[in-house]
């Protein structure tokens, strides 16, 4: 009897293990990693946004086991205040201009956004694309264009759709998002010296009840299977890694 | 400090100072002033990338290959210069891994390739740098930009012979410049 009670005890703790195992992580994202998050792993749980807004949300004890931002600022400042783990950096990209296929403002370089009137659609400041589009922009001397915004979006999956959509005449986006939508819109290069240093972070969230799966899932996205499903959605290596 | 560390710091502020008055103005930059340095820093490493691969493809002789050093050379300092306005003036500076250099397949396969892409670079960072000459908000920095134009000339004469040489060589704005160039940027 005694046996059969500590066999089941046994039991019990392994089943209580593999079920805590088997629990999805909750990863907060930068939306301009949805589809390949999804695609590299469906079982784990997902929040996607904005990094300025996943930020204040960790700050705030919201209960996330990952965080994965598009600008290492939000990962840095929550590290300061132990809130992640350290960041890693584990993939880049560019910045791109889109226009609706239908290109109604008749836009065909960056420059064409001083010359002519357009409906331009940006993130805000705070978003990290919107940084990096105004990175852009003041390195090629077009900080003027910003009085053509009609609209700044709280994150790059909404610019991406209001362009799609033809409710703008162009907007700033990652380069991985505009091949999301190639059918609807045309992509128009932004010269290599001016393309801001678009770095993803990522790191365990310090209040994270599931640190070491966490961290085993992190490991497992720089591994090469991870940065192999980053470039089939066109996200670009680390630069010196 | 001994004397003569004393000294030789003291030259070397000195000679800083004088070397680069662009950086006393730069709070006052104005954003086509920062174009022009971004453009023209980035480029810089692109040339720079080029002299080092053609001095390992050892195509021309112990004169070209002197100037093809001494054009390695120039394009670093050029670089930083504007590197340092950059980065005076607040702005992030480009870095060589910023880039994926990359030079058509047969450039450096023979002298006839890689002279033609190193003239074209450096026409294109040339006209650049005349246009920067005359548009620049400050006269230290159209004096710098004056400067790295006949620098740039100096080493499209050394490349390409006296054939190279240009009465009225062509100012180019940047966005023609840009497409010259984007090719090899990667």
């Amino acid at each position: 009897m005694k046996v059969l009670a500590a066999l089941g005890a046994v039991l019990a703790i392994l089943t209580g293990s593999a079920r805590a195992q088997s629990q999805p992580l909750t990863i907060y994202a930068a939306a301009s990693l949805t589809d390949v998050f999804r695609a590299f792993d469906p079982d784990q749980r997902y929040s996607f946004s904005g990094s300025n807004a996943l930020e204040t949300q960790i700050r705030n004890g919201a209960p996330a086991d990952i965080f994965a931002s598009a600008a290492p600022l939000n990962t840095q400042r929550l590290f300061r205040q132990n809130l992640v783990g350290k960041p890693v950096t584990f993939t880049s990209n560019r910045l791109a201009l889109i226009v609706p296929k239908s290109n109604p403002a008749g836009i065909r370089s960056v420059y064409d956004l001083r010359r002519k009137p357009v409906k331009l659609v940006i993130a805000g400041a705070a978003v990290p694309v919107g940084g990096y589009t105004r990175t852009v922009l003041r390195r090629m001397g077009l900080s003027s264009v910003l009085s053509k915004v009609v609209s700044q979006e709280t994150d790059v999956r909404a610019v991406t759709g209001k362009v799609a959509l033809g409710q703008a005449d162009a907007g700033f986006v990652y380069v991985t998002d505009a091949r999301a939508v190639a059918d609807r819109v045309t992509v128009i290069r932004i010269p290599a010296w001016a393309q801001p240093r678009v770095r993803y972070e990522i790191a365990v969230v310090s209040s994270s009840s599931k640190k070491a799966a966490a961290q085993a899932w992190i490991k497992t996205l720089l591994s090469a299977r991870g940065q192999a499903a980053l470039k089939e959605y066109g996200f670009l290596p680390v630069p010196g890694a | 400090m001994d004397r003569r560390r004393f000294v030789l710091a003291a030259l070397g502020a000195g000679s800083a100072s004088v070397a680069a008055p662009w950086l006393g103005s730069a709070g006052a930059a104005t954003e086509d002033d920062l174009a022009f340095a971004n453009f023209g820093a980035s480029t810089e490493l692109l040339v720079r990338d080029f002299y080092a691969k053609a001095i390992d493809a050892n195509l021309v002789g112990a004169q070209t290959t002197s100037a093809l050093k001494h054009g390695r050379s120039a394009a670093g300092w050029h670089a930083k210069a504007q590197s340092d306005l950059l980065t005076s003036a607040g702005d992030v500076a480009p870095l060589p891994e910023d880039f994926d250099f990359e030079w058509p397949l047969r450039t450096f396969k023979t002298k006839a390739a890689m002279m033609a892409a190193g003239l074209a670079v450096l026409r294109a960072l040339r006209g650049v740098y005349q246009t920067a000459a005359a548009m620049a908000s400050e006269q230290s920095y159209r004096v710098l930009y004056a400067s790295l134009a006949a620098s740039v000339s100096q080493q499209i004469v050394a490349l390409g012979g006296a054939a190279a040489a240009e009465p009225f060589p062509v100012a180019l704005d940047i966005e023609s410049a840009s497409d010259a160039i984007e090719r090899y940027l990667g």
